[in-house]
């Protein structure tokens, strides 16, 4: 690009034409007040307080619109820039109302900073106040609009960042003001609550609920968010060892830049819940007993050493957590192998299709391991299956509305309707549990037209020409059928995506379902033949549920899986992992979660060590579980709250989050993020580390960890796809390990003609994420703002089937499965398909655990539960 | 006033003339306009979906512009002009004695559905001041009395 020489403030100044008059004075260290801008949104120039004088030409310009121009000669605090910059903070300030002294902004308010920077007080100027009622019947936000500036900063977060499309500006001049659809509360639009108009307001016009007159935070702590699997950085406000605020993180090479969810935001004062577990204790006929550490690991110890003496290895139970830390899990698994001899290990990504993953990392032969979700801002086109992530991973979704606002293709197929609805350019409403089909008949579709990358698959894969026969009888006819989806559909979908570079992203709707292996690989087929897994900027995005489930497969915490992905059939990895821990290390496969529960129903598992799992809530058939985990002769449970779980057990650790203690978390892009203790331990607690290294010590291990940074250096000593990276700085990716001599192989196109539905049953439920709740909800549900939200799990149907069963918007509904029933709240949904209903995960006291069966999934892989016959009927209950 | 019927095939027609392009969102709102003298808020939904905007912005677009309610407004809209040269010659006379005659304000819609009384600032006829418009009629030169002459005009 062409450069442009100018002169600010006397220093001659080079840069690139098009560059704004503000970045160029930003970057020589000049500070000019803005109040409308942000390096995230676009330039805006409402505030007009940026401005900047020309001396050669005499004219005054908004700096943050203006680009530079060839010997210009900017003075940015002139005397003449300066008064104006007063008479503007003046008339803001005049319209503005003089509520400083009880105004929740206190400290954070760029207004008063800045009016104060200039000097200015009083204003001398006649008040004009455009008076607004205040807005604060939700839980989260405030909205004062009284104090808006209309810098538009909202509104442009709105559009440009989350493209929530909730708000804009209403009327014009003095009367305008961000509002909603005919001026409605934010419950009763588009807002999805993230908050990051809240992050972004520069006055106290938006404000966080809950907070008032808490005053700015003491402390600012960089941490990254516990819930879902983008890992946003966060900075947690600390006031008196308490987090009154979540913020995004200032720093600037994030995943979520200033943007966050409703959870991320707002539901993190479940840390504050009065159920925190604050002490070991036992269960001493029928009531809790609290002990001493030593006491309790003394028990512990014994407790699974005498099991393994007496029945074995093979009857003694580890189950990890998604939730726990890095180093947690590693520790943990070592334990349970190197110490017990066991490999009956797993964690809760177990229910989320992480088996999947770990197929899927084996079927790429360990390539393309760190998956940016930028990536998907620069694909050519973007295929959604079975994905929900405004609701599951809402920022995976900001980052796929974005790409679609820019013009990337989007094709979205799912048979409900969902938030990206709105963006994609071809929706495909398959049959529940048939994407299958869809997906192999999209392949073939290509093929046929010759609009795939053959050179591609000729350098990089084996096993093509199989595929190709293989998909070569295809019956398009019968894929229409099974699908519901018309022939043309499909033949849209492949025109969609030819000769382009595909990003993929796979929810739960493709990895929960009954066929979700196949699914998956047919999509790895789909992704080979368009040659789109190759750069960065497409490829194959998995939607894991909890925020460190990757990083638990990393740490071996997965009954075939060893640290760093590899499996523990392969004798080479088992003998080196044995001898690394100078110990024997068993053969034989673990059993998976789902295993672990039925074996200790048949009475073979003995001893179950349980640390940040909640199985009797999360897994199908509570009811079940529970009996099953009652009938274990010892069950140990490290957990941070009274959980369904830790309520069965005969011992309880009690464990400390993410904030208490110091660690890191895989995200789903396998960006590898470690942060430092923001919070005191609430009693007697420690963190899960410790617990474990303690445990460790009395068990008999050699290794010594005194601080998290031990485990962290052996981890990065032993597990390649860590190395040195992960030690040297807070924020690393995890490496691929390529076996050069396992090139990517086609899987051979599979069919299947689908489940016989049970007779009686009218229509199928599919679970579906909620916005407000991650996973089963354990710690969502404690969260005040989330509570107080959250009323009845919402059934969502479709208007024709509710009218026809006689149910109205908000009646009562009660859900029947073969298995068992739930109550929830009818909502009907415009355009929703017939035949079909969403029952909602996690909300609070409604689980829909109650609707499964947990002898659906027989294998060792939890799968199957996306979608079941149900019938509905109006509830008389309350 | 009872809930306007809708003619949904009329309002598809219309987005499709526009090839269901995002920009045209004020050229659609102005011909549903023409249609029912307003924008009936039932179409909102259906433009989000077809158009692919966000309610707020129909929001947005329908309270900036003049020509745009999103309540029901008379048959005949009338919009007195209030620019600086109807003003000096008494604009606001005419507008006080449309709205004695018709028993209602500035901004409202008569009880019949007939009329609805609106200022604007220019209609750019200047010359013929003080001018109204009703519909796309305009009538200039007016005073009290061929004020309510104009009113009868409509009232057949």
């Amino acid at each position: 690009m062409r450069n442009v020489t100018l002169a600010v403030n006397g220093k001659t100044v080079r840069c690139s034409a098009g560059t704004s008059l503000l970045d160029v004075c930003t970057a020589q260290g000049i500070d000019i007040p803005t109040l409308c801008h942000h390096p995230q949104l676009k330039p805006f120039g409402a505030c007009r307080l940026c401005i900047v004088e020309d001396a050669k030409s005499g004219r005054i310009f908004a700096s943050c619109v203006t680009p530079v121009a060839q010997d210009m000669e900017i003075q940015t605090h002139s005397e003449r820039v300066v008064r104006h910059r007063r008479n503007i903070i003046r008339l803001i300030m005049a319209e503005h109302p003089e509520s400083c002294l009880v105004c929740s902004k206190g400290n954070h308010c760029d207004l008063r900073k800045i009016a104060a920077q200039l000097g200015v007080g009083q204003t001398g100027l006649y008040p004009m106040h455009n008076y607004q009622g205040i807005e604060q019947a939700n839980p989260f936000i405030i909205r004062d609009l009284t104090k808006c500036i209309l810098c538009g900063k909202c509104i442009r977060a709105d559009h440009e960042l989350v493209a929530a499309g909730a708000i804009d500006y209403n009327h014009r001049g003095f009367d305008a003001r961000p509002s909603t659809l005919f001026e409605q509360p934010l419950e009763k639009s588009e807002c999805t609550f993230c908050g990051t108009c809240v992050s972004l307001c520069p006055t106290g016009a938006l404000t966080m609920k809950n907070v008032r007159y808490v005053g700015a935070p003491q402390k600012e702590h960089e941490s990254v968010c516990g819930f879902c699997a983008a890992g946003c950085a966060v900075s947690l406000g600390v006031t008196d060892g308490q987090v009154v605020e979540v913020t995004p993180s200032p720093r600037t090479d994030t995943v979520n830049g200033v943007t966050l969810c409703v959870r991320g935001h707002f539901a993190h004062d479940f840390l504050k819940s009065e159920h925190r577990l604050t002490s070991p204790m036992v269960k001493k006929d029928g009531e809790w007993t609290e002990i001493s550490w030593t006491e309790a690991l003394e028990i512990l110890s014994q407790k699974l050493l005498s099991v393994k003496k007496e029945h074995g290895p093979r009857t003694i139970g580890f189950m990890g957590s998604s939730k726990c830390t890095n180093e947690e899990n590693y520790l943990f698994q070592k334990i349970a192998r190197s110490l017990l001899e066991t490999n009956n290990i797993d964690n809760g990504g177990h229910l989320f299709g992480l088996p999947l993953a770990a197929q899927l990392d084996k079927r790429l032969g360990g390539r393309f391991r760190a998956r940016p979700l930028k990536g998907l801002e620069q694909a050519e086109a973007i295929f959604v299956i079975g994905a929900n992530p405004g609701n599951s991973v809402p920022v995976a979704g900001y980052h796929i509305k974005r790409a679609a606002q820019n013009g990337t293709p989007l094709i979205v197929a799912d048979p409900l309707p969902t938030d990206l609805n709105r963006f994609a350019g071809l929706r495909l409403a398959v049959a529940p549990g048939r994407d299958l089909d869809m997906v192999n008949a999209i392949s073939a579709l290509l093929l046929e037209k010759k609009a795939y990358d053959a050179s591609y698959t000729a350098e990089n894969t084996t096993g093509f020409s199989f595929f190709r026969t293989g998909l070569s009888s295809i019956s398009f006819e019968r894929a229409s059928k099974t699908t519901g989806l018309k022939l043309d559909r499909l033949e849209q979908a492949a025109e969609m995506i030819a000769g382009k570079k595909i990003a993929f992203v796979i929810g739960q709707g493709v990895l929960q379902q009954p066929k979700g292996q196949e699914t998956l690989d047919a999509v790895v087929n789909l992704a080979l033949i368009t040659g789109s897994l190759e750069n960065g900027a497409s490829g194959i995005y998995i939607l894991h549920r909890e925020n460190n489930q990757l990083g638990a497969l990393d740490m071996g915490c997965a009954p075939d899986g060893l640290p760093g992905r590899s499996s523990l059939s392969d004798e080479k990895a088992r003998k080196t992992w044995a001898s690394a821990w100078g110990s024997k290390m068993s053969p034989d496969p673990g059993l998976s979660l789902v295993q672990m529960i039925r074996e200790a129903d048949k009475g073979n598992l003995k001893a179950l060590y349980i640390m940040g799992e909640n199985p009797a809530r999360s897994l199908p058939d509570p009811g079940f579980v529970k009996a099953a985990l009652e009938k274990v002769d010892f069950l140990a449970v490290q957990d941070i709250l009274m959980t369904e779980t830790a309520q069965l057990a005969d011992m309880i650790l009690p464990g400390a989050v993410f904030a208490e203690k110091a660690g890191s978390f895989t995200n789903m892009e396998g960006r590898v993020q470690s942060f430092d203790p923001a919070l005191p331990l609430p009693g007697a607690a420690r963190p899960d580390w410790e617990i474990l290294a303690m445990l460790a010590q009395k068990l008999g291990m050699d290794a010594r960890y005194s601080e998290v940074r031990d485990i962290q250096k052996e981890i990065a000593r032993l597990i390649p796809s860590y190395g040195e990276q992960y030690l040297a700085s807070p924020v690393s990716w995890v490496k691929d390990a390529i076996q050069e001599d396992q090139p990517m192989a086609f899987t051979t196109p599979v069919c299947w003609d689908g489940e016989k539905p049970p007779a009686g049953f009218d229509f199928t439920a599919i679970t579906g994420s909620v916005r407000l709740h991650l996973g089963s909800g354990t710690r969502t549900a404690q969260s005040s703002r989330i509570i107080a939200w959250d009323g009845r799990a919402s059934i969502e149907m479709s208007p024709t089937d509710a009218a026809s069963l006689g149910i109205e918007e908000g009646d009562a509904v009660r859900v029947v499965s073969q298995t068992g029933s739930m109550i929830g709240t009818a909502k009907l949904v415009f355009g929703f398909p017939e035949g079909l209903l969403r029952t909602p995960a996690g909300v609070a006291g409604h689980s829909l655990a109650g609707l499964l069966d947990i002898s659906r999934t027989p294998g060792a892989v939890y799968s199957g539960c996306k979608s079941f016959p149900v019938n509905v009927e109006k509830s008389n209950e309350t | 006033m009872k809930k306007t019927d809708i003619d949904w095939p009329k309002i598809t027609k219309i987005v499709q003339d526009y090839n269901s392009d995002p920009e045209c969102l004020l050229m659609i709102m102005q011909d549903i306009s023409d249609i029912y003298n307003y924008v009936p808020p039932e179409v909102i939904p259906v433009l989000v979906e077809k158009l692919g905007v966000s309610e707020s912005l129909i929001y947005s677009v329908a309270t900036f512009y003049k020509t745009i309610s999103l309540e029901p407004r008379g048959k005949y809209i009338i919009n007195v002009c209030t620019g600086t040269a109807c003003h000096v010659r008494g604009a606001e006379k005419i507008t006080h004695a449309l709205a004695e005659e018709l028993g209602i304000e500035e901004g409202q819609t008569t009880a019949d559905g007939m009329f609805t009384l609106d200022a604007v600032r220019c209609v750019g006829a200047c010359a013929s001041g003080p001018v109204a418009m009703v519909n796309h009629d305009t009538h200039g030169a007016l005073n009290r009395s061929s004020a309510l002459e104009m009113l009868d005009q409509y009232r057949k």
